[in-house]
């Protein structure tokens, strides 16, 4: 058997249907998705949205005993969680209208290990710092509603534009924004939260990166998706 | 040919004729992997109205100069696989002939419609489709687009949401599937 053994006739398809006719009827234009400026938009209204929030929560009082380069290095890896995956959820290959799922499952799933893992390993603390050690780890749970809540506009905003544009792969791309959104959300904490004791850091601060990134996937494409 | 890019840049401005030519450029190699994934004209055809649907509902995602087909494709995969999922109609139909595809022919066997087209012995054709239902959707998928659509393995990896490594994994088991069945049956024949 070849592949010529294997060529076959093209078939001839059927005329449009009556339901494509009738939308095809009333056809108006419409504003192609523009993944730069969405890009931008995205990620605007997240840090700004990120920014009040750390504006309305206070910042923790703990921040001044911590070493510098802790906080910067730590902010710096937070907002690079935040960027990188949103840019490969939103931004497609030249020439391609289709965003790069691998990348952005990559980038998804090593935000959501890294962040847990560094989080368990590096985590100074100062006098003004709190520990609430296995024993209080569950009284923790208010960080992880923040950085959920957190990552909540750039999931949406993610969502409502990449909707249409995802027929495959869009639980990897889903998983991506969530995984953005809850760095974000690791990023208030970040500058909000002055417990410091690894259980909380990593489970918790890291583990917003997790749960977003799941809830994301779970639920996302059911609003990306046309029908 | 127009170009897919320039049609769907147009179409997406409002103009609906440039939908239809898009249609008339896509349809045929579209529902051609329709049919040959669902074994069913009539499914194929509902397959491919829903398919360009989703593309109409769906069209402010595109970018403009990025090239339509992969995502169309796509759509088209997707549209098949939730219709299997569903398990209403896409049911594996190996020896109902009236969903074969029927080829005009002249007194000597010789498709009429098809004389630019590569000759096709249309008993290996008939073979090939049957076999082609025999494989596992994922395999099955992957040879309609690799060897009957003539996609590149990329092409297909992104068309099927997977890896290329793992349309490569599909395609060739895919293949040599298909080659032992079809070489059964031609024994078969043979004896």
């Amino acid at each position: 058997m070849t592949d010529d053994d294997l060529a076959m006739p093209p078939f001839a398809p059927p005329p449009l249907g009556a339901e494509l006719e009738t939308e095809l009827g009333g056809i108006k234009p419409v504003a192609m998705r523009k993944p730069l400026r969405q890009l931008a938009v995205l990620l605007g209204a997240s840090l700004i949205y990120g920014a009040g929030m750390i504006a309305l929560l206070s910042t923790r009082p703990d921040m001044s005993e911590l070493p510098v380069m802790w906080m910067v290095g730590g902010a710096i890896a937070w907002a690079l969680g935040f960027m990188v995956p949103l840019y490969l959820a939103v931004m497609p290959v030249e020439g391609s209208m289709m965003p790069r799922r691998r990348l952005a499952a990559g980038a998804a799933i090593t935000a959501a290990v890294l962040f847990v893992v560094m989080g368990m390993l590096i985590h100074p603390s100062g006098p003004s710092s709190l520990q609430y050690g296995t024993e209080r780890f569950l009284h923790g749970h208010p960080c992880l509603e923040l950085g959920l809540a957190t990552a909540l506009v750039p999931v949406i905003l993610g969502a409502v534009f990449l909707r249409g544009a995802l027929p495959v792969g869009a639980r990897w791309i889903a998983a991506a924004l969530g995984a953005g959104g809850g760095s974000l959300g690791g990023l208030v904490l970040h500058f909000h939260c002055r417990i410091t004791d690894p259980m909380h850091t990593g489970l918790i601060h890291g583990g917003v990166v997790t749960v977003a990134a799941l809830l994301a996937a779970l639920l996302v494409p059911r609003a990306t998706d046309v029908r | 040919m127009a170009d897919p890019k320039e049609l769907m840049a147009r179409y997406c401005d409002g103009d609906a004729s440039a939908f239809r030519e898009l249609y008339a450029a896509v349809s045929p190699r579209l529902y051609g992997y329709l049919v040959k994934m669902s074994r069913s004209r009539a499914l194929a055809d509902d397959l491919l109205q829903q398919t360009f649907l989703k593309v109409h509902r769906a069209r402010a995602a595109y970018v403009r100069g990025a090239d339509p087909l992969p995502w169309i494709y796509s759509i088209a995969h997707r549209t098949f696989i939730d219709e299997v999922r569903k398990g209403k109609r896409a049911k594996v139909n190996v020896g109902d002939g009236d969903d074969l595809p029927e080829i005009a022919a002249d007194i000597g066997g010789n498709a009429l419609d098809a004389t630019d087209e590569p000759r096709v012995d249309s008993e290996l054709l008939a073979s090939t489709l049957d076999a082609l239902a025999g494989l596992p959707e994922q395999q099955r998928e992957a040879v309609v687009l690799t060897k009957l659509e003539g996609k590149s393995v990329a092409e297909a990896a992104e068309i099927a949401g997977t890896s290329v490594g793992a349309m490569k994994v599909r395609a060739h088991r895919g293949y040599e599937a298909l080659r032992k069945l079809l070489g059964g049956r031609t024994k078969e024949k043979a004896a």
